[in-house]
């Protein structure tokens, strides 16, 4: 078992101690907060909190209460300044003094139209904080109580429910929608790491030649086992970093924007995501591995692998199909192909219910294919390790006779 | 108690016979030097003893008994193929190589301390493996193999890319280890080598034993009936028994005829009023028994 500590050590801080993979494991959040910056900024550039001016006809803004909050730091309050007529509210346009002005009729009240002016078109913002403001005075003069008034103007929270029961969808809950494409395309960056890495390893003990010196101080089993966690653990740290990330993300972004604070994943959906992503994750590796014990330089087994890289993500390329029709053929039978399955059911997951026979079936089938790619592993491993310069055929792998 | 045991192992890859019906064994506190032409079979015979072959039959004890995981810590191999990870530090390297081989990392990191001063590589600790050059690597890779103080030492050829210097290094070393009590399996070609260091030698050829025993019992075997003399006047024309006489440096070579004795002559010499300053009864190279040997192994594979 010291051995096995020292061999995930081993391989662990090889990679995780290194700066590629610092780097590696930086990027994204950094990409990710440079576009929300990006975002950001042209939010804070387009913002204008130039008063805006208004004439009244109607008599509703006579003695106007005002807003007090906009709701949204990215959109400030805006001061709504009255004017008796129009030519002064137009001289203070034309000087700069408000970026706007409404003319409301004196038949508002029936027609409910108004008239904007402008030399530049206001952001979205002004209109929106406009519609309140006289709606909010509207309200107040037809007296109605503030509480159905605020629930008036937030709309209705539409759910959508699958007709057995199974399952509800609802509106504020838009997030499961975005889950399986962003744990997917995780996953996939996840897999792929640990895998390469894990080919690399397996490959660099023969490029290095160092088999037969490790192989006499333990047994084939216990390097492939510290090999396959260490480099697991290594995109297991990368995981856990980014979901670090993406949370700081939700809490620090929640005080911008108060939709982000409605994330949150149903403890069954997170047990599903694990159960299927695990054994999936074992699967690829240990065919990484099984690739680098069958090839005896890096560049080759680094494009088989990549035939690997591209079948998992299909469900991808094929995803407005899967969410057209999430229990269609195509779905259903991306679902039942090892290297597909664990995306192509969370997608699925997030538009349709997914029969939980084939949930559980697929589960099932990745511990089996993750069991039948260890046993692979180990048998090309122990065929191939001391085949220096020399290519392993699947033949081979498959031969009776596995002692060399 | 030997520390190996091979009893009538056989391998076959294929087509060929790799090893055939092998035996012999190993002691405690002795070089054991295993020879042969290229493809003999040393290194399949090695593997095997190392359990990274199994022998289709046969049998193999090492340190009393099958291999375990234990008994790997106890065993320090130079294998043929020469590796180590080339893209981390030499330190990293060794000591990883270390523990794997049971050691508790205080422990490697101290005797490492001594072992690259040892070995003249301490400056170079904080390089990466493939910076090094050829020697270097072949120091380091014989750390490898020492660094857990083994009771079972194979070494195959060691002393490739090693100056004078640190030949003589590896030697002393070699020698101390055997009068440690550790056993120690060398595989070379260098017969000048195994001349200074074996105690015995086993020499294959085409998976089989041909020549079994202590280095003198084979010298004397072979012994082409040779005398080396230093006298200080010259010799005499001719001397009974002696059906040749080669001058070569002021030391003559007598080539003995088919009946005489070295002590007849000696006496004969003294006899004959010549002083000696040497007398030596010349054992034949080694180089020139292993050519003989092989050349009538192949002789007798062609006929």
């Amino acid at each position: 078992m010291a051995k096995i500590w020292h061999i995930i050590k081993y391989e662990y801080s090889r990679h995780v101690f290194q700066k590629r993979f610092l780097f590696s494991l930086l990027s994204l959040p950094m990409a990710v907060i440079a576009m929300v910056g990006v975002v950001l900024l042209m939010g804070v550039f387009s913002m204008d909190s130039t008063p805006v001016g208004y004439i009244d006809h109607s008599g509703i803004l006579a003695d106007p209460l005002r807003l007090e909050t906009s709701g949204d730091i990215f959109d400030p309050l805006i001061e709504f300044r009255a004017y008796q007529d129009e030519d002064l509210a137009r001289t203070d346009l034309e000087a700069g003094e408000i970026q706007a002005y409404y003319i409301l009729p004196e038949d508002y009240v029936e027609s409910l139209s108004v008239e904007l002016f402008y030399l530049e078109e206001p952001g979205s913002g002004v209109q929106s904080q406009f519609r309140s403001f006289v709606r909010r005075n509207l309200m107040e003069a037809e007296n109605i109580d503030p509480q159905l008034e605020k629930r008036l103007s937030e709309g209705s929270l539409v759910t959508v429910e699958a007709l057995d029961g199974s399952r509800t969808m609802r509106e504020d809950q838009w997030f499961l929608i975005f889950t399986p494409f962003i744990a997917g395309i995780l996953y996939i960056i996840v897999v792929m790491t640990s895998g390469g890495y894990l080919m690399q390893a397996v490959v660099e003990e023969k490029e290095n030649r160092t088999m037969e010196i490790v192989i006499t101080s333990v047994t084939p089993g216990q390097l492939m086992t510290g090999k396959i966690i260490g480099n697991i653990a290594i995109g297991l740290t990368q995981l856990v970093i980014w979901l670090l990330f993406g949370w700081l993300g939700l809490v620090v972004g929640g005080y911008f924007w108060p939709v982000l604070q409605d994330f949150s994943l149903p403890a069954n959906y997170i047990l599903i995501l694990i159960v299927l992503l695990l054994p999936s994750f074992v699967m690829i590796s240990a065919l990484m591995a099984a690739i680098g014990a069958t090839m005896t330089e890096m560049r080759e087994a680094q494009q088989i692998s990549g035939m690997f890289s591209i079948s998992t993500t299909i469900p991808f390329y094929v995803s407005s199909m899967i969410m057209m029709n999430p229990n269609g053929t195509l779905a259903t039978v991306l679902s039942f192909f090892p290297l597909t399955s664990p995306i192509t059911i969370l997608m699925r997951m997030g538009f349709a219910v997914v029969p939980t026979w084939q949930i559980a079936l697929n589960i099932v089938l990745l511990v089996i294919f993750a069991v039948l790619a260890i046993w692979f592993a180990g048998r090309a491993f122990r065929m191939g390790m001391l085949q220096y310069g020399k290519k392993l055929s699947l033949k081979e792998i498959f031969r009776k006779n596995v002692q060399p | 108690m030997s520390i190996i045991e091979v009893r009538n192992i056989s391998k076959r890859f294929g087509q060929t016979q790799a090893v055939d019906d092998l035996s012999f064994e190993v002691q405690p506190g002795e070089i054991f030097g295993l020879l042969g032409p290229n493809g003999a079979g040393k290194t399949t015979s090695i593997r095997m003893i190392l359990d990274i072959f199994k022998p289709d039959s046969g049998e193999i004890s090492v340190l009393n008994g099958g291999m375990t995981e234990e008994k790997k810590n106890h065993i320090g191999y130079l294998p043929e193929e020469r590796g180590l990870y080339q893209d981390i530090s030499l330190e990293r390297c060794l000591s990883f190589l270390a523990v794997l081989k049971g050691m508790d990392e205080a422990t490697v990191s101290e005797r490492l301390q001594e072992y690259l001063e040892l070995f003249d590589l301490a400056e170079a600790r904080d390089k990466k493996v493939k910076e090094l050059s050829k020697g270097m690597q072949q120091k380091a890779q014989l750390i490898a193999t020492l660094i857990h103080d083994p009771e079972l030492v194979i070494i195959d050829e060691p002393f490739t890319s090693l100056d004078p210097v640190n030949t003589e290094m590896v030697k002393d070393m070699l020698v101390m280890k055997r009068n440690e009590g550790k056993a120690i399996i060398m595989s070379t070609h260098q017969m000048n080598q195994v001349e200074a260091l074996c105690d015995r030698i086993l020499l294959i050829d085409h998976g089989r034993s041909v020549l079994y025993g202590t280095l003198q019992e084979i010298q004397n075997s072979f012994s082409a009936r040779e005398i080396m003399v230093t006298p200080l006047s010259d010799l005499p024309q001719t001397i009974n028994g002696v059906k040749e006489i080669l001058k070569l440096n002021g030391r003559y070579r007598l080539i003995l005829t088919e009946d005489a004795k070295p002590n007849v002559i000696l006496k004969t010499l003294i006899n004959l009023g010549v002083e000696l300053n040497e007398f030596e009864i010349a054992l034949p190279p080694l180089n020139e028994i292993f050519i003989k040997v092989v050349k009538k192994q192949e002789g007798g594979a062609r006929g």
